[in-house]
């Protein structure tokens, strides 16, 4: 079952799978930090890197920033450029490094956009995980049966006693359960796909993500080493709004903006955001396990990064996750590290 | 007597059965109508205003910090989740615990969310400020002409040095300290046969042979963990370690202490001195000593031979040899100082000159205060974390005494006993909430720092008593301040402070230089004007033996429920008091289990329930300290986990025996009444008593036939072929080595276990009806004179009983060998329990005990809280199975042995228990399971257990 499209227009001809992985390796360890092509952010931007320093000079340097940065002379050069804040460690072996410098090259020759190398398109609304066809219907043989049975719930009723009817009767309601498919449903009991609540601060995805190109582990940083994503702290969007705050500070903030400001002014409680993806309590999804396989964030949450307001885009019921756990190597995507996840119940009920 | 609980299902007015089904249909019916609209509750993220720099949401944080659970200070790791500590682990880096932690310790977490905490300052009926409080308190102190301080042993140099400024400001203060476990005769005899007041520390490691005399080194006796760590150091079996020791011990209850030694007799307290002079007597024979010797007081309680045995084997290990004893008494602390230096032993396996300070009990001092207090020559009392109308032997004295104190100020957790008869109520702060450092033995520090700002309006006594001395400094730099000039210049390295500072507060705990006392030299003189302080008991009096138990200890954390449900390792017996007759005894008075006895002297008695202990010495009764607490909170009390329960007052449980430790004999009288005992196991014997045959769940030899045959003791046992083919694992395949030989039954394994997967506590009400939830449980077993222990837990069956009989599929096998329980598929058959040969499935009977909701900040947010109805067991901590394998993907390494450690491996202070792959041919439990001990316990049923027992080998000479 094919439940999300990836497309990779621009790079699909040459050697797909192996540029579509170091592109989503560039937005998982890199995008943060660099752009291809839109200017610096916190580190240096990457348009053209690869062809301005040595392979070897960069190989080095990605695979072990920390012991780089203490003893090559360019590379603290460049440490102090950029206000000194390190980069932290990539735990990426040498071919995944090399993989990345092909795509950078490629996406500066090609004015590849570093934003989007995958555009997911979401999923359409609920139903799309279904039991499995009957092999021929039940319908017509189970509505036949269910009036021989009515039938003689009656006759029953009118000769032997109440009591035999009655259990009868039981017997019929739960064959129309059956024959008119009720079991079918049970998946969609709290099924929120699609659930889209308003937020205090009417925080836009389509803005941050989308068109200013914020990386998602910029914010959301806690999901490469955690069990959860998190919200970032307020800290984390005064990161900018500070900045630019400095900048104009002339003009009166956004009625939205102005919420946030007053939070951090005021430094006594937090912003409540409503809780969008939410798992039962006997369920224990990683984020981090997913993330470090180059799973890219689109795929389970959709298109974020065009939303407004946030909005469950898939179903997240355990036939869901299955789907993907049971996908084998070739039919995953070509981008993640390893297919077929754990099917054992304790890889997620503990 | 307690109502019997009513039956929640037939209660009163409530549903028949037959609405209860009609309602169920038509609940049904609604759920299908309604069931695409249901949604789960709407929650809330609050996210951080500024993260905290070193905290990911989501990712535990571990810091390195001091046990304040005993003043022995042990060293912990403390795991901190979104900013909540929730779980304490031992610290390996801690020179002394070396990466163990008793049960008590490991509970103290729990006691950081009691909601019977104080939440702000009282000045007698009404709540006030701190400002109020400390203007008010300075105030009047400034007015008192004499004040007292009295707090229990003080292990932290930064606190002594905050005391000593508040003598500075106020020259009119004297400290006085008290224990109420006390080792004050110890450091007395030293008093006189050394001229030196001192504890000794002990180094049980260096012993060959450990003769003990009722102290309970390895329960409760100064400082257990560091005491396992050394003692188990030499009954490990290893072949380069050489031969094992050789632990002999001669007590009147049976102690945790003496299930473990290699020789045990039942021994009156009356006749402890005489037994020592005896055995004194027979040493000095050997070695030859010269001089005076102590008079002979009535015969010794133990055979002679056994005593000539005994002196032989001390004798020949001289040096490495050590004799200790748990008596309150000084004359015969001395036979003991008098026994090792016959044998040569201070300095090497006692050491008096880096003492220990895990004990500075002076009673003397206590019952001065005491009299000065009744006199009125007191005008201020101060009461530093101690309570002393509790938990004294002279408490009643203390609390008539305490009304001619015209200012009298508690520095509590809670209002106390003590407390509650104080003027001033100053919250004292958990260790989680607080800045401080201790120094257990000299040279070896240790730092507490705080994991979270005070829940409640309270702070530190080290805070409190700065700044009543009139310090402005914060409690975190008096600390850094005082250990740059005290501490930093006995290092040992050449770093800086700064270095020196940060690696202390990663690792935990430093080794510095201490400087020695002068070893006084042993006076005989005293030796010949000895006698015994106690006397044996009239015809039909028994004498009195009052103990700390396992679980509670002194009873400071009586109101911790995962202590009061932890069950007693020799009687299983939890929640509540009871007293202990020999077998014999029993026989003869008539006595059942559960019987209430009403013990008595002239002015003062008690009435307990009768528990029937094997091994206790005849003519003696034993019963607990820490219980009959009046002002700890509902726990203490024996109140009812289960909220939908009447409650119950189960007050014949909770005798308070401080008022009796001075107390030598009483008279028994049996009443009437029956207060049935919350025990968890019923069956004391591997012999089946239906069939007389005897089941080797725990299979043991002798040392000496174990150098003969390495597997004697350990026949092979053919095995029942199974019906269902065999699973294969390709990947990992998880199991456990358990060592007979080193777990010692302590249970610091069932409260770590606890702590990790949120098992729930139910209650004295529940533990009667063995609806215990322990995950793991310590089985004891008694087989004529020898007791063995042996931790259960889900054994992982490969063809495991369980999983087939399971109607939902909620109890499957997993690719790795774990047999899985799906909490959200369980329907609660308990077809799996009545199937499982170990009955190691637990059924949750009720929702329990989540109402407390401070109490709730303690649960692990990795493991699922699992509801009613749902059947649940050991799970191998399949989180942190778990959580090392993502750890090892994202590093991007192979899993390798030792990156999983379960709750209850981790925390056993002996390393009994060792958990890995079993596919693995090098990992440690592989190689432990392919030894010539190893055997599966009911292998021959051919269900495939993964883990993997050891023989227990015992040392036995005699």
């Amino acid at each position: 079952m094919v439940f999300l499209r990836l497309t990779t227009p621009a790079l699909a001809a040459k050697a797909p799978s192996q540029i579509q992985k170091s592109a989503a390796l560039f937005i998982m360890k890199c995008a943060k930090c660099h752009t291809i092509g839109a200017g610096d952010r916190v580190g240096p931007d990457l348009r053209g890197a690869a062809d301005r320093h040595e392979r070897e000079w960069l190989v080095k340097f990605i695979m072990s920033p920390g012991v780089f940065l203490a003893s090559d002379p360019a590379a603290q050069k460049l440490l102090e450029k950029y206000n000194g804040v390190r980069m932290e460690e990539t735990h990426l072996a040498r071919a995944d490094v090399e993989g990345i410098l092909e795509y950078l090259k490629a996406a500066s020759a090609g004015g590849l956009s570093s934003q989007a190398p995958l555009a997911v398109e979401e999923e359409p609304m609920r139903l799309k995980v279904r039991m499995p066809e009957e092999g021929f219907s039940v319908f017509w043989p189970g509505l036949a049966f269910l009036f021989l049975l009515l039938a003689a719930a009656a006759a029953l009723w009118q000769f032997r006693g109440h009591r035999p009817a009655i259990a009868l009767l039981f017997v019929c309601a739960a064959l129309a359960y059956w024959t008119f498919g009720g079991r079918r449903y049970y998946h969609l009991l709290g099924n929120q796909q699609g659930y889209e609540p308003v937020q205090p601060i009417a925080f836009s995805h389509a803005r941050h993500a989308g068109s200013l190109g914020i990386a998602c582990l910029y914010c959301h940083y806690a999901a490469e080493r955690s069990d959860v994503a998190a919200v970032p702290a307020v800290n984390v969007c005064m990161n900018c709004h500070g900045a630019v705050r400095k900048a104009f500070s002339a003009k009166t903030p956004s009625p939205e903006i102005a919420k946030l400001l007053a939070v951090w002014e005021k430094h006594e409680a937090s912003i409540p955001w409503v809780r969008v993806h939410q798992l039962p309590d006997y369920v224990h999804f990683t984020h981090r396990i997913h993330v470090n396989n180059n799973i890219q964030c689109q795929e389970c949450h959709g298109p974020v990064e065009t939303m407004e307001r946030v909005r469950q885009a898939s179903a997240l019921s355990m036939g869901w996750c299955i789907a993907c756990h049971r996908l084998k190597t070739g039919d995953a995507p070509s981008h993640w590290k390893r297919a077929s996840g754990p099917l054992d119940c304790a890889a997620c009920h503990w | 007597m307690h109502e019997p609980p009513q039956d929640p299902f037939n209660a009163g007015d409530s549903l028949t059965r037959r609405d209860f089904l009609k309602l169920l249909s038509t609940s049904f019916a609604a759920l299908s109508l309604v069931g695409c609209k249901l949604r789960p509750p709407k929650e809330k993220i609050i996210p951080f205003l500024q993260q905290p720099e070193e905290s990911v949401p989501g990712l535990a944080s571990w810091y390195a910090s001091t046990c304040s659970g005993c003043p022995a200070a042990c060293g912990v790791l403390a795991k901190s989740r979104d900013g909540r500590p929730i779980k304490l682990e031992g610290n390996p880096d801690h020179p002394l615990s070396r990466g163990g932690l008793c049960a008590r310790g490991q509970a103290t977490v729990l006691d950081l969310y009691d909601s019977q905490r104080l939440r702000t300052p009282w000045q007698g009926a009404s709540p006030i400020s701190w400002a109020q409080a400390d203007a008010a308190i300075i105030a009047k102190l400034k007015k008192s002409d004499a004040i007292r301080i009295v707090s229990r042993t003080v292990s932290s140099p930064s606190l002594l040095a905050a005391l000593e400024k508040f003598k500075q400001r106020f020259p009119a203060a004297r400290h006085i300290v008290y224990e109420p476990l006390s080792s004050s005769a110890i450091v007395e005899a030293h008093h006189r046969t050394h001229g030196q007041a001192v504890l000794p520390h002990y180094h049980f490691d260096r012993a060959r042979v450990i003769v003990s005399f009722d102290a309970d080194f390895l329960g409760t006796w100064i400082s257990p963990v560091e005491f396992i760590k050394d003692w188990s150091a030499n009954r490990r079996l290893d072949k380069e370690r050489g031969l094992m020791s050789w632990h002999a011990q001669f007590e009147p209850r049976l102690s945790l202490t003496g299930t473990n030694a290699d020789l045990r007799r039942p021994l009156k307290p009356s006749q402890e001195f005489a037994t020592l002079a005896a055995l004194g007597r027979m040493v000095a024979r050997r070695v030859g000593w010269q001089g005076p010797l102590p008079p002979e007081e009535g015969a010794p309680g133990v055979a002679e031979s056994l005593l000539e045995h005994t002196a032989g084997m001390l004798t020949d290990a001289k040096r490495r040899s050590l004799v200790v004893s748990g008596s309150q008494d000084p004359d015969a602390q001395m036979l003991v100082n008098w026994i090792n230096v016959l044998l040569d032993n201070y300095g090497s396996t006692l050491d008096i000159e880096r003492p220990s300070r895990q004990n500075r009990s002076d009673d003397a001092a206590m019952d001065q205060l005491i009299e000065e207090m009744k006199r009125g020559q007191v005008s201020a009392l101060l009461c530093l974390d101690a309570n002393p109308a509790y938990d004294h032997p002279r408490a009643a004295d203390f609390v008539r005494a305490m009304g001619r104190v015209q200012l009298s100020i508690a520095l509590a957790d809670r209002k106390d006993e003590t407390a509650a008869l104080c003027g001033f109520l100053c919250p004292l702060s958990h260790s989680l909430e607080s800045w401080g450092d201790a120094e257990p033995v000299p040279g070896v520090l240790s730092l507490q720092q705080p994991l979270l700002s005070p829940i409640f309006e309270s702070r530190s006594a080290l805070e409190t008593l700065l700044r009543w001395s009139g310090q402005s400094v914060s409690a975190y730099d008096f600390v850094k301040e005082h250990w740059r000039q005290n501490v930093f210049s006995r290092r040992k390295g050449k770093q800086g402070f700064t270095s020196f500072w940060d690696e202390a507060l990663r690792r935990g705990a430093v080794t510095v230089a201490a400087a020695a006392l002068p070893a006084g030299r042993f006076v005989p003189d005293a030796l010949s004007r000895l006698k015994p302080a106690r006397r044996p008991a009239k015809s039909g009096d028994f004498e009195l033996v009052p103990y700390a138990s396992t679980a509670l200890g002194d009873g400071r954390q009586a109101n911790n429920p995962w202590l009061q449900e932890l069950p007693d390792p020799m009687s299983r017996v939890s929640w509540g008091n009871y007293a202990s007759f020999s077998p014999g005894d029993a026989q003869r008075l008539g006595l059942e289990e559960g019987r209430v006895v009403r013990l008595s002297v002239p002015g003062r008695q008690a009435e307990l329930p009768v528990h029937i202990q094997t091994g206790q010495a005849e003519g003696v009764v034993a019963a607990a300290l820490g219980y009959g607490r009046k002002n700890a909170g509902p726990i203490a009390a024996n109140h009812p986990m289960v909220k939908m329960l009447p409650l119950e007052r189960d007050l014949l449980g909770g005798a308070d025996l401080y008022a009796w430790l001075k107390t030598q004999t009483v008279s028994v009288t049996v009443t009437p009444g029956r207060s049935p005992l919350a025990k968890v196991q019923i069956y004391d014997s591997l012999t089946d008593p239906l069939m007389g045959q005897k089941r080797p769940f725990v299979r043991e030899t002798t040392l000496q036939e174990y150098v003969q045959d390495p597997r004697s003791g350990n026949p092979e046992v053919p095995e029942e072929k199974g019906l269902w083919p065999r699973h294969e694992y390709k990947g990992h395949k998880w199991g456990m080595a358990v060592d007979l030989n080193s777990c010692m039954g302590c249970g610091a394994c069932v409260v770590g276990c606890q702590a990790e997967n949120n098992v729930p506590v139910v209650g004295k009400a529940e533990v009667r009806k063995s609806r215990d939830m322990a995950w793991i449980r310590i089985d004891r077993y008694y087989e004529d004179d020898r007791t063995s222990f042996q931790p259960i837990l889900c054994q992982h069956c490969d063809n495991a009983p369980c999983e087939t009989v399971c109607p939902v599929l909620a109890s499957v096998h997993s690719t790795e060998g774990l047999s899985m329980q799906v909490y959200n598929r369980c329907v609660g058959t308990r077809y799996c329990s009545n199937n499982c040969p170990y009955k190691v499935r637990r059924f949750n009977w009720f929702d329990y005990a989540h109402q407390d909701l401070v109490q709730n900040m303690a649960l692990n947010p990795d493991v699922t809280v699992r509801s009613r109805g749902v059947m649940e067991k050991c799970s191998f901590c399949v989180q942190r199975i778990y959580s090392a394998k993502f750890q090892a993907k994202q590093e991007g390494r192979q899993l390798k042995d030792g990156d999983v450690i379960p709750a209850c491996a981790q925390s056993c202070p002996a390393d009994a228990l060792v958990f890995g792959d079993l596919n693995d041919p090098n990992s440690r439990v592989s190689r432990l399971a392919r030894d010539s001990r190893s055997y599966r316990v009911l292998a021959e049923l051919g269900v495939g257990p993964s883990i993997f027992y050891r023989t227990k080998v015992r040392n036995r000479r005699v």
